[in-house]
């Protein structure tokens, strides 16, 4: 008697610590994979997200409770899990390599996702900077649909930066190239040049989708105006929240402006004000330097130093 | 007529020493001070103060019971028509509502309702007293609210007091709204949102965070699912001059991404926590609205030398609170009126460097409104490194383009009968995205009202 009483209460202080209110999700790490290139390979558990994802669409990170939110592309979804390429670079992919076990949030899917159906023949293309990502995902639903052919490009800086091949797009695409920058693997250059190529070779492009460095998805602009050739382009913009509240992703499509969060985050490349398209990004580069800075002297963020309390 | 005392003044963080931190500005009344100032109510035999009140808070009585020190007594007066006190005392323009309409208005100054609210809520809380709510047996019928704002907050408690099972889907990773990333630490403190929230769940109010109906749950599972749906995501996406040069220029916020970035995100603990903010040495607002000067206060403590308001009317017409606009000039906060900026020029890099601006003159219209008008030839220049815009904000289209089935007006905003339902039977909407962009107060009383349609829907339909 005295004894459920005693459960009774335990219960009762157990609800009051709010122990049984809500369970916590967390975003299980379940793979963290160097692939000894720019990026690191993370997959994570986000059945919710995974569930609802549709290619082209991108989703918030966020490491820690007192983190960035951080729009990210994802590659692939399977079995509840979102894999993703995360730059090596400042601070995120520093807590990643110091072995961070979950996200504290994972976000999404935000944005507008592809439609996905028969478009004929495609051609996805992506550099380092932009791209990688969406050119998987996208590569592998149309892939699955009938009466797509589709062709991939990937530009690397250089051959030491090439994915390992189970990351290319290779396997879920027709054709694929690969361009390096310094033209140690394949094509010298860019994706443009590739491009030019079929087009010259007469190959008849129903649409194309893209990502990449600003210059060249500007003078992929001007080949698929000349060409008249569709297409969607992924503008990579800076966001804080990805809802449409901050209007820091806005670009200018047609003289409108727009939001790449809410609107985008791809458009069609020939309505791009590409002069006006942001480079916002610089004006926090001493800041992440800072921050990079700080995360490498209070490395571990476990508390007791007591030196970040200074 | 007796001769009325003085207002008791409330104490306040000094201005030099305040723009150095981001603590409340105001220290608050003790319960003296409180006292005293519900003294001065003349309980009045019909009180104007009430029906001035969008959540109708039995002022006259609050004061009384203040007054006889019977402050746990109070604490519950004002719970029961107002779930979040200590909020709106501290953000609602008292002086064009209750304090607006107070009889001492005529002799003196008005009672400090909003400080007195804010006083007895914090006692409250301070006491820990729990407000014993009857909760009607109504589980089985469900109520989902999309938007954890001052309507959506409201709402839910409400819907709750009726017994209904509660869901508020939050995009944010942190439930309230404005109240969380809009509004700074110093105006309202965090810790007091987030204890309101708390209580709200520990009433049994369901709180989904990271949930963007439209996206990620959509529109038409919240019908199938819920008995009745309450549409609250507020008026959250900024306006933009649009004038040359904003883009592709660093250093041009609006409002809305500096204040998110502050307060939100803590960009002010940067790097202990890791979203960035930059600050150049002169920072130029534009707009003079409780967003703008809330934007000018907030930069001035992340550092920046000088801060200037840049208004096209003059300083009478700032929307801002009165109280506001005061703190602000009381912090060196420089405002500039008659002026509107037509072109801002970057540097090499891209940042703002200079803007150019343009004199105005008020002319009065046929209809007797007063509207700016460019001085031709007046034009000059003036040296910033930051620009803020602070022009207002509309309604979010993310959500409602995925859900046209709901009726909206030119301006994206929600169009909703005397009852707050909207075009569609069992979708009601309130608060901004209903009304447009207006105050925290308005919000709660809708979501309240709201509430009781919502109540009489679902009774009605069983």
């Amino acid at each position: 008697m005295s004894f459920s009483i005693l459960l009774f209460f335990i219960a009762l202080k157990s609800y009051k610590l709010n122990i049984f209110k809500g369970e916590y999700v967390s975003f299980k790490i379940t793979q963290m994979m160097d692939l000894d290139s720019i990026d690191y390979l993370v997959d994570v558990e986000a059945p919710e997200i995974a569930e609802r994802f549709h290619p082209g669409q991108f989703v918030m990170l966020m490491t820690r409770k007192e983190g960035e939110r951080i729009p990210m592309s994802v590659m692939k979804v399977e079995d509840g899990k979102l894999s993703m390429f995360i730059r090596k670079l400042g601070k995120t992919s520093k807590e990643l390599r110091d072995g961070i076990t979950s996200f504290e949030n994972v976000i999404g899917p935000l944005g507008h996702g592809i439609e996905e159906k028969e478009y004929g023949t495609v051609v996805v293309v992506s550099d380092a900077v932009c791209g990688h990502a969406e050119n998987y995902a996208i590569c592998e639903a149309l892939n699955k649909i009938e009466g797509n052919h589709i062709i991939s490009i990937q530009t690397f800086p250089s051959e030491k930066e090439v994915y390992p091949e189970d990351y290319l797009t290779k396997s879920v695409s027709h054709r694929h190239f690969i361009t390096t920058e310094d033209g140690s693997n394949g094509t010298k250059g860019n994706y443009v040049p590739i491009l030019q190529n079929l087009v010259d070779n007469g190959v008849k492009i129903d649409f194309v989708f893209g990502g990449g460095k600003l210059p060249t998805m500007k003078a992929v602009s001007t080949l698929l105006a000349k060409n008249n050739i569709d297409n969607l382009f992924t503008t990579r913009q800076m966001m804080v929240d990805g809802s449409g509240m901050c209007g820091a992703c806005r670009v200018y499509i047609d003289g409108e402006m727009r939001l790449a969060c809410v609107d985008g985050p791809m458009f069609d490349s020939r309505k791009i004000n590409w002069t006006r398209a942001m480079k916002r990004y610089s004006m926090f580069k001493k800041e992440e330097k800072k921050a990079d800075d700080h995360y490498e002297a209070h490395k571990g963020h476990k508390g007791g130093c007591g030196s970040c309390q200074k | 007529m007796p001769k009325i005392a003085p207002r008791v003044p409330m104490g306040e963080q000094p201005a030099l020493q305040r723009i150095k931190n981001f603590n409340s500005v105001p220290y608050g009344y003790t319960e003296d001070e409180a006292v005293e100032e519900a003294t001065r109510c003349i309980q009045c035999k019909k009180p104007k103060c009430e029906p001035a009140c969008p959540v109708n808070i039995g002022i006259k009585e609050m004061n009384l019971l203040i007054a006889q020190r019977k402050f746990k007594e109070a604490y519950l007066l004002v719970k029961e028509d107002n779930t979040f006190p200590a909020c709106s005392g501290r953000v609602c323009p008292q002086e064009n509502q209750c304090e607006g309409d107070c009889i001492l208005v005529k002799f003196d100054e008005p009672i400090a309702i909003g400080k007195l609210e804010a006083f007895i809520a914090d006692w409250g809380s301070k006491h820990k007293i729990e407000v014993e709510q009857a909760i009607a047996d109504n589980e089985d019928k469900h109520v989902a609210i999309v938007g954890s704002g001052p309507a959506g907050l409201a709402c839910a408690s409400e819907c709750r007091k009726y017994g209904y099972a509660v869901t508020i889907y939050e995009t944010l990773h942190k439930a309230g709204g404005v109240l969380q990333y809009g509004i700074p630490e110093f105006r309202l403190p965090k810790d007091i949102v987030d204890e309101e929230i708390q209580k709200l769940e520990d009433m049994g109010v369901k709180i989904e965070l990271n949930h963007t109906v439209g996206q990620n749950i959509y529109y038409y599972e919240l019908v199938s699912q819920n008995d009745a749906v309450f549409l609250a995501m507020g008026a959250g996406a900024p306006k933009f001059m649009g004038i040359a040069g904003e883009n592709p220029l660093d250093s041009v916020y609006s409002s809305n991404e500096f204040l998110i970035r502050a307060n939100l995100m803590k960009a002010y603990k940067f790097p202990e926590w890791d979203t960035p903010i930059v600050v150049g040495e002169k920072v130029a607002v534009i707009g003079a609205g409780n967003v703008a000067m809330d934007s000018a206060r907030t930069a001035l403590r992340l550092g920046a030398k000088e801060v200037h308001i840049i208004y096209r009317r003059t300083k009478e017409h700032a929307p801002a609170r009165e109280e506001e606009l005061h703190h602000a000039l009381e912090e060196g906060i420089v405002f500039h009126e008659l002026v509107n900026p037509i072109r801002f020029h970057g540097d090499e890099n891209g940042f703002v460097d200079y803007m150019e601006l343009v004199k105005m003159e008020l002319i009065e219209k046929e209809d007797g409104r007063l509207s700016p008008e460019p001085i031709e030839g007046s034009n000059y220049y003036m040296a910033v490194d930051t620009v803020i815009e602070a022009l207002g904000t509309v309604p979010n289209r993310l959500f409602l383009d995925r859900a046209p089935e709901i009726k909206r007006n030119k301006k994206g905003v929600i169009i909703v009968d005397e009852n707050h339902m909207t075009s569609v039977e069992g979708t009601f909407a309130g608060g901004d995205a209903a009304s447009g962009a207006a105050t925290v107060i308005k919000a709660l009383g809708e979501g309240k009202n709201a509430a009781k349609s919502i109540h009489a829907y679902i009774s009605s339909s069983d």
